[in-house]
């Protein structure tokens, strides 16, 4: 009778996969690309309800649990507790700047992807990725409450958007230019070797590409590197696409590339950002639509039958003439 | 609530009997209706009418007992007062009746009182405020908050409508926020904000239609696997029928009768397929026979439920943790109809399958420290009781309405999905039930009904929580 977890290898938690990631979510993808890296077998598992969660992605594996929301994330909770450190050989005179890259990543690029997400487009795609598999009233209070917390982090408000925006970009302008030169034509940011930096940014440039619209500014400033574009496809082709032995997934797995959201291929970007296409109705809300006007009219027909006999059996007859006197 | 109906005889009649075994025809012909200054015409017009289809005074008396006894259920009249006098004189076998109602001086009413409940952990105190007949078509809206001592429970606001234009059937809706605190059994907060609307309410039928949006979190970040799946957001769009059958001649000290409870609840109605999705089933059955001595009784009582998801690819999904059944708690089992929870002796939520909880790893990393277990809960769940009541010796006692009774209870819990029903066999099912004996006194109160205990745990498994001793209840006495 009692239920006891008897899988002990690793399982990752993590966000729905989209736009021909693994996953969507820009919190998941470094975690997903760093178990890749250290060529951990793991099982993906994806949370499709809780989409305000700070606790996910997270790691597990029996009764052990790395949330992303402890310990400066799970990169660091699997390094602390001993599970995987890819960072282990970094050179010791290389850590400050090292570390000093890995902070500006998430701390200007990270807000950067957090401004496009949820404040500088249509939230298309955070609707894709975190709302798509929650019932629609839910889904849009969700949504809105996420933005306005977004946006708190950010410090944007009425006043100071516009100067909120510039800031960001000018910053996530400075950081490419940086890790532009940084990176130069090497295949890794240390020594040929691939580190928690790598995960961590290879997991912002595949989102920026590939989940963000072509109208996304941040993509367009992404995409004037070049040496950073390839940087991330030959690091995408040969991690994540390269079979899957090391990783299975045990839920939706990566969405087939007839979805509706076509896998971006490195000839259709563009450096300037196109003009925003009409939105189309997706096939699935078009059935969710005439299910909807199908449970109405159904509704409608019942409350009507409804009233019909029971109104119907305690109808009387109301005479014209004065039976029924009132006094105050 | 002082009412009367009363009667001018036709003073030609000289006996009473003779009204009371002869048909004397009449007809109404006027009903006049005093004292509703708020109330709306329209409500009591309708209540009246059947007044106007009666033929003989005995009719119209039967008749004239029924409003009065509709118009008091209300809960809306301080008083309701029915006269009789005889017609105008050129029309003979004629009658006008007057209904004199006053209206509720005060229309805010609440209460306040401390109950246990078997679905809360512990005892909660609950109030609730209510404000009758705001818009004079016999509306009482209420307002309910409870409290428990270790978690908020409960805020709601409610409103019941007698009648609804032509509708005689009344109409419920209550918009609630209900906070549930399990993470010390299960590792989870709920939290939930509902709507749910009362379709039909007669004596043996219930439908009701709920729209709620269930949150479940985790701010421990401790709960075992099987609990932090379910952890997020869900949409809970069901349809709940009940049918109640109780012949028993006392809800609260039954002791001759039989009582039956079908409870049907269907998730998913809702034409998004993201909605929780499930079908659960319980069912109820009780008797009670007199024994003829010391105004014992022995009452029988035996309850199944079980639930299951449907929707594509149900055999490999979960039922939802909020939905299955838990067994535990000191709730009386003989006072509690419909509703698989209680097992006395066992605390809340204190039997069935469990699963460990997140394992903290030390900093060396070399050991990691047990940190308990979370209660699931199970999809088919089945408990029986017996309970043998009886008046106590002393005189004052008995006149206080305290009594004793001996008891036995068992019950057990499984799961059922995610493909665990292939591992399912009667035969171990029944060999795994928990059971529990103990005797106790029943003390009735005005505003509650305090029960102390003692139960002998005789069979429970690892992880359960059963514990011999002695433990105190608190129910409604309603």
């Amino acid at each position: 009778m009692e239920k006891e977890n008897n899988e002990e290898g690793f399982v990752l938690v993590a966000r729905k996969p989209c736009f021909g990631l693994p996953t969507a979510c820009p919190s998941s993808l470094p975690v997903y690309i760093y178990l890749r890296f250290a060529n951990v077998p793991f099982d993906l598992r994806f949370n499709l309800l809780h989409p305000d969660s700070d606790q996910i992605p997270y790691v597990e594996s029996g009764a052990y649990v790395a949330y992303n929301n402890e310990k400066c994330g799970v990169i660091e909770s699997l390094k602390e507790d001993g599970i995987v450190d890819l960072d282990s050989g970094v050179p010791s005179q290389t850590i400050p700047e090292w570390l000093s890259t890995k902070a500006m990543i998430t701390s200007w690029l990270g807000e950067a992807v957090l401004y496009e997400l949820w404040v500088g487009s249509d939230g298309s795609a955070a609707d894709k990725i975190y709302f798509s598999d929650l019932p629609w009233p839910i889904g849009t209070i969700l949504h809105f409450k996420q933005t306005l917390g977004a946006k708190q982090v950010l410090g944007i408000t009425k006043l100071n958007a516009e100067r909120r925006e510039d800031e960001i970009y000018r910053r996530a302008t400075m950081a490419y230019e940086a890790l532009s030169t940084m990176l130069g034509e090497q295949k890794f940011f240390v020594e040929n070797k691939s580190t928690s930096l790598d995960a961590v940014f290879l997991g912002h440039t595949l989102f920026t590409l590939h989940a963000l619209p072509d109208t996304s500014v941040l993509r367009s400033k992404l995409l004037k590197h070049s040496n950073l574009v390839r940087y991330s496809e030959n690091l995408k082709m040969e991690f994540l696409e390269v079979g899957s032995s090391s990783s299975s997934v045990s839920q939706p797995p990566f969405e087939p590339s007839s979805s509706s959201t076509p896998r971006r291929t490195p000839s259709s970007w563009r450096s300037n950002p196109k003009p925003k296409p009409k939105k189309e109705k997706t096939e699935e809300e078009k059935t969710f639509r005439r299910r909807a006007k199908y449970f109405l009219a159904t509704q409608l027909v019942a409350v009507v039958i409804f009233l019909s006999i029971l109104g119907g059996s305690d109808e009387v007859d109301v005479e014209d003439d004065n039976d029924l006197d009132y006094d105050a | 609530m002082p009412d009367s109906v009363s009667e001018n005889q036709n003073p030609q009649t000289e006996n009473d009997n003779t009204v009371e075994e002869e048909e004397v025809n009449l007809r109404v012909h006027d009903i006049i209706i005093k004292g509703n200054k708020k109330t709306k015409d329209s409500l009591l017009e309708t209540e009246v009418e059947s007044l106007k289809t009666a033929t003989t005074m005995q009719e119209l008396l039967e008749a004239a007992a029924l409003v009065k006894s509709r118009l008091q259920n209300l809960d809306i009249f301080d008083s309701v007062n029915i006269t009789i006098d005889s017609g105008p004189l050129e029309l003979p076998a004629t009658c006008n009746v007057t209904i004199e109602v006053v209206e509720n001086k005060n229309p805010v009413g609440g209460n306040i009182g401390m109950y246990s409940k078997p679905e809360a952990r512990s005892y909660s105190l609950e109030g609730t405020a209510k404000l009758k007949n705001v818009f004079g078509y016999g509306d009482i809206w209420d307002s309910t908050w409870a409290y428990g001592w270790e978690q908020a429970s409960d805020i709601s606001v409610g409103v019941y409508l007698p009648r609804f234009k032509r509708l005689s059937n009344p109409i419920m809706a209550r918009i609630s926020l209900l906070s549930q605190d399990w993470l010390k059994i299960s590792s989870y907060k709920e939290r939930m904000l509902g709507l749910s609307v009362g379709l039909l309410s007669t004596r043996h039928h219930d439908l009701a239609y709920n729209l709620t949006w269930r949150n479940l979190t985790d701010p421990s970040q401790m709960s075992s696997r099987s609990v932090r799946k379910q952890l997020g957001h869900s949409l809970l769009s069901s349809l709940k029928y009940k049918f109640t059958i109780d012949r028993r001649d006392s809800p609260q000290r039954p002791t001759r009768g039989y009582a039956f409870v079908s409870s049907t609840q269907v998730g998913g109605f809702s034409p998004d397929s993201r909605s929780l999705r499930f079908l659960r089933q319980e069912f109820d059955l009780r008797f009670a026979f007199p024994l003829g001595f010391y105004n014992a009784a022995l009452n029988f009582g035996v309850s199944v439920g079980a639930i299951l998801p449907w929707g594509r690819g149900f055999m490999n999904l979960p039922s939802p943790i909020s939905e299955r059944f838990f067994l535990g708690g000191n709730s009386s089992p003989v006072c509690t109809l419909g509703g698989l929870t209680t097992l006395l002796g066992f605390k809340s939520r204190g039997v069935g399958p469990t699963e460990q909880r997140r394992a903290m790893i030390d900093i060396s990393g070399n050991s990691a420290k047990c940190t308990g277990r979370d209660v699931l809960g199970g999809d088919l769940a089945c408990s029986a009781f017996a309970d043998l009541s009886f008046n106590l010796p002393l005189k004052v006692l008995r006149d206080a309405g305290v009594h004793g009774h001996i008891f036995a209870s068992t019950g057990n819990l499984t799961k059922l999905t995610e493909n665990e029903f292939q591992n399912f066999s009667f035969r171990k099912f029944g060999e795994s039930f928990r059971s529990s004996i103990g005797a106790g006194i029943i003390i009735p109160f005005n505003f509650f009904r305090m029960e102390i205990n003692y139960c002998y745990i005789r069979k429970q498994f690892e992880h359960d929580r059963g514990k011999t001793g002695i433990q105190f209840s608190f129910s409604s006495p309603l």
